[in-house]
């Protein structure tokens, strides 16, 4: 058993080598990574951004960045995916910031019964952030890290992850005041990282 | 502030990489990553901490004319290659005797090639290192050829080749460094396109029999569309084995 997530690392090692020929000016390797990892980049961008166009304008300058970046992609400091989903996440959090208006949230259904909470409330129709990460089940470390903390420091930490939103959204959204949650996030970051370090290292202590 | 101190870093990098980090802060943020790499690193670990998060987002494809669109920025402008074609020797430079001449002079200097003989007799040939010199001289105004020059170490059993820049070549973004072997005054034989900022390694190497100089020329995108250079030859190093 890893505590890498596998298919991510799996993934990421077939775009690796179409990142690396993309860096070297290798126009059909972009093109298959395009086809390869844009769908995912859009969803990630889509959650963040719902508005259809500009999403699809942000991916647009997400892949125009990455064929100017690619020669400076390191394989061997970064994975693929994470390197792409970072560009696509800060481009679409930079757009929200030019945004007069941010987007209108739906209202509020909870899909959680085990925690029929406030803090299981989702954003959208679609899968919530809550069933998001139970399905990032690649990422076993990571969700087992996640599942270890409250319920409030999850929920603030997958909305802002998932649907971008700010601090001050977040706490509107949970209708708590905003140090409360400032402080859930900030703690909430520590105890991933807390745990996701031992996770590395019993998984080394194990020889794997 | 002090940004190089450990546990700042790591705060800000993870409501940056979160996102949480927002308006002018952020932007300020991004502003300090170039300059600092304690920065750097803990972007990079939180980023590697949190990405994978997004692996249980169900898949959007994107409509087609996305892709259309990108193609069409990313497309080769011929007209804005910053290397003009003077800085190439004319015609097939391989061919030239004169540019040979001129270039031993030069690679009788500064070329240095070692013959790694392992201490026991081995039945494989020694790996062989191939420096590989600029031919425009130094300050040129093409300003994207430096004095520097690129290392070539080629495996014992000549099938793997690794082409590396001593000092990373500034190219225009419409412009790659193709790799190529020649033998006598035979054309060249591509062995494909190397990257100007690291190592590359060029897998499955066939070297032409008699190959006795290798060369990097300036190519468009995807490499010389003829099978022969065609842009000009930024960089030649002698095979002496």
């Amino acid at each position: 058993m890893t505590t890498a997530p596998q298919d991510w690392s799996e993934r990421s090692r077939e775009l690796s080598a179409l990142l690396a020929r993309a860096g070297l000016g290798d126009r059909a390797a972009f093109a298959t990574l395009y086809e390869r990892s844009s769908a995912h980049l859009l969803a990630v961008v889509l959650r963040i951004n719902r508005d259809r166009a500009q999403a699809e304008d942000i991916l647009q300058e997400v892949y125009v960045k990455v064929w100017g970046a690619a020669q400076s992609f390191d394989a061997a400091q970064s994975q693929p995916l994470t390197w792409l989903t970072s560009i696509a996440r800060n481009r679409a959090i930079d757009s929200l910031r030019r945004q007069q208006t941010q987007p209108q949230l739906q209202t509020l259904h909870s899909t959680n019964d085990e925690d029929p909470d406030v803090y299981d409330s989702v954003a959208d129709d679609a899968a919530g952030p809550l069933d998001l990460l139970s399905r990032a089940s690649d990422a076993r470390a990571l969700s087992h890290c996640m599942q270890a903390l409250s319920a409030p420091q999850r929920q603030s930490v997958a909305l802002a992850f998932y649907d971008g939103l700010s601090h001050a959204e977040v706490a509107d959204k949970l209708q708590q005041p905003l140090g409360t949650v400032k402080s859930w996030v900030r703690r909430a970051l520590q105890s991933l990282k807390t745990c996701l370090e031992s996770a590395v290292q019993r998984d080394s202590a194990a020889g794997n | 502030m002090d940004y190089s101190r450990p546990e700042l870093a790591d705060r800000l990098a993870a409501a940056y990489v979160l996102g949480t980090l927002r308006g002018p802060a952020r932007r300020r943020f991004e502003a300090l990553l170039p300059a600092h790499a304690t920065l750097r690193g803990a972007v990079r670990d939180w980023q590697d901490r949190l990405m994978p998060l997004a692996a249980g987002l169900e898949p959007v494809a994107p409509s087609p004319q996305v892709w259309k669109r990108i193609e069409a920025r990313i497309a080769p402008v011929t007209s804005s290659t910053r290397i003009p074609a003077a800085a190439a020797p004319a015609g097939r430079w391989w061919a030239q005797l004169a540019f040979w001449r001129g270039f031993s002079a030069l690679a009788s200097l500064a070329a240095v090639s070692l013959a790694v003989l392992l201490a026991n007799p081995s039945p494989v040939l020694p790996p062989i290192i191939v420096v590989m010199n600029a031919t425009a001289p130094a300050g040129t105004a093409t300003g994207a050829v430096t004095p520097a020059s690129f290392v070539v170490s080629l495996s014992g059993d000549r099938r793997t080749a690794v082409a590396r820049p001593l000092v990373n070549v500034t190219l225009a973004p419409d412009r790659v460094l193709e790799l190529w072997a020649a033998a006598g005054s035979n054309p060249p034989r591509s062995l494909g396109l190397i990257s100007a900022s690291g190592a590359t390694v060029v897998g499955r190497t066939t070297l032409p029999p008699g190959t006795d100089h290798l060369a990097v020329s300036l190519e468009p995108p995807g490499g010389s569309p003829t099978g022969a250079p065609t842009g000009p030859v930024l960089y030649v190093g002698k095979l002496t084995s």
